[in-house]
């Protein structure tokens, strides 16, 4: 497993233009960056209406590592991209690196090959702005500390009262 | 692994509810999920098959307490049970920053119990994790059937460590300990990450040169005489 990606600034604008490029060139309506545990690292465009793009995220990463399982029982390592094709929405899901995926939907108003040859390329930039992510020196402070989290009270709260 | 966003000034967890089948994970979340205010929580999704076993995931995003102006989010994770998902198990592990422990706290389960215990201490080892290193609590579920075992047998099955994590009774389905085992692990989990964060941050500093230290030493007013 890679070092903790931390998402500065910088990295996050960085991120964000090659995401709005990738969608310029490519026609889809929306990508996002997401770890392979399912979490998003940076998105762009508009989803489907009424998208929970964190449960979608969550999804694309469990659909990719399941094919992953496939890919070994045939003796590959992976398979690189995974293609779900529906009526109107479709999605491309691209390995970047081991830890990171970029996800991407589209409509009609785009071809999966176009989509596919930029996502490639994108993916290689993508590579390196999170390797410079994971190993570059890190400005900012820490963001809270022990002392902070014994006066913060407690995580979460349930609304009813115990039994 | 937590991923740190400060464009978005949010700090991203993910716990996995690991344990035996039918031992009452997903029903964790499901008590879970209808506590949480509608706007600190996504949809709890739960790939099951037909007979409502977890076939894959359940999964549930919550946003928790914000701490010097960054958003906790945790990301809530189910794994399925039966034995035969070890595979789905190993996946859904990836990447994960703590792990709740749900035990069936009937006499009739303790095998099943500990075999998935060492079935969760196997399968982290595979991607280099180990309980020594992760945040971990234990729930002893269903205390409200009627053959279970006393809660300090199943510390002893399960908990039987140099240092013991901390163990709650529940029964996931009225929500007793739910709520408490997950405070706990969440905290555990908040106080490791700031704790590597303060030695990462100490790291970085430059390290102090001894040479210009002695310097400053020197110009310092001898006021008193010990």
């Amino acid at each position: 497993m890679q070092p903790t990606p931390i998402v500065t600034l910088a990295a996050a604008e960085k991120l964000l233009k090659t995401l709005e490029e990738f969608l310029n060139h490519s026609e889809a309506f929306f990508a996002m960056i997401i770890d392979r545990g399912g979490t998003i690292l940076s998105q762009c465009g508009r989803p489907p209406e009424s998208t929970d793009i964190t449960v979608l995220a969550a999804l694309a990463a469990g659909s990719f590592a399941a094919t992953r399982e496939l890919a070994s029982r045939v003796g590959e390592a992976e398979f690189n991209a995974l293609y779900q094709q529906g009526s109107h929405f479709h999605i491309l899901m691209n390995a970047v690196d081991d830890d990171t995926m970029l996800v991407s939907i589209f409509g009609t108003q785009t071809t999966v090959g176009l989509v596919r040859f930029y996502a490639s390329r994108t993916g290689q930039e993508i590579s390196r702005q999170m390797h410079e992510l994971r190993t570059g020196p890190l400005d900012e402070a820490p963001i809270f500390t022990e002392e902070d989290l014994n006066t913060a009270g407690e995580v979460f709260h349930d609304t009813e009262p115990k039994n | 692994m937590a991923i740190i966003n400060y464009a978005n000034k949010e700090v991203q967890f993910k716990i996995v509810y690991y344990g035996p089948a039918l031992c009452g994970k997903t029903t964790n979340l499901a008590y879970i999920h209808s506590q949480i205010a509608d706007t600190n929580k996504g949809e709890l999704v739960s790939l099951a098959t037909a007979a409502d076993r977890t076939l894959f995931f359940d999964f549930l995003p919550l946003n928790a307490i914000v701490i010097r102006g960054f958003r906790t989010k945790f990301q809530l994770y189910t794994v399925p049970g039966q034995v035969i998902y070890n595979a789905t198990r190993q996946l859904v592990l990836r990447s994960v920053d703590a792990v709740v422990f749900v035990a069936d706290s009937q006499w009739d389960k303790m095998e099943e119990n500990v075999e998935s215990f060492r079935n969760l201490e196997e399968n982290l080892a595979r991607q280099g994790v180990s309980l020594d290193t992760i945040p971990y609590v234990l729930q002893f579920n269903k205390r409200d059937m009627p053959n279970v075992a006393p809660s300090h047998y199943l510390d002893f099955l399960l908990n039987d460590r140099a240092t013991r994590v901390p163990s709650f009774e529940a029964v996931a389905t009225t929500g007793q300990g739910v709520f408490d085992t997950l405070n706990t692990v969440s905290r555990l989990l908040l106080v490791k990450f700031a704790r590597e964060a303060e030695a990462a941050a100490a790291a970085r500093r430059p390290a102090p040169n001894p040479i210009a230290g002695l310097a400053a030493g020197l110009r310092q007013p001898q006021n008193s005489i010990h």
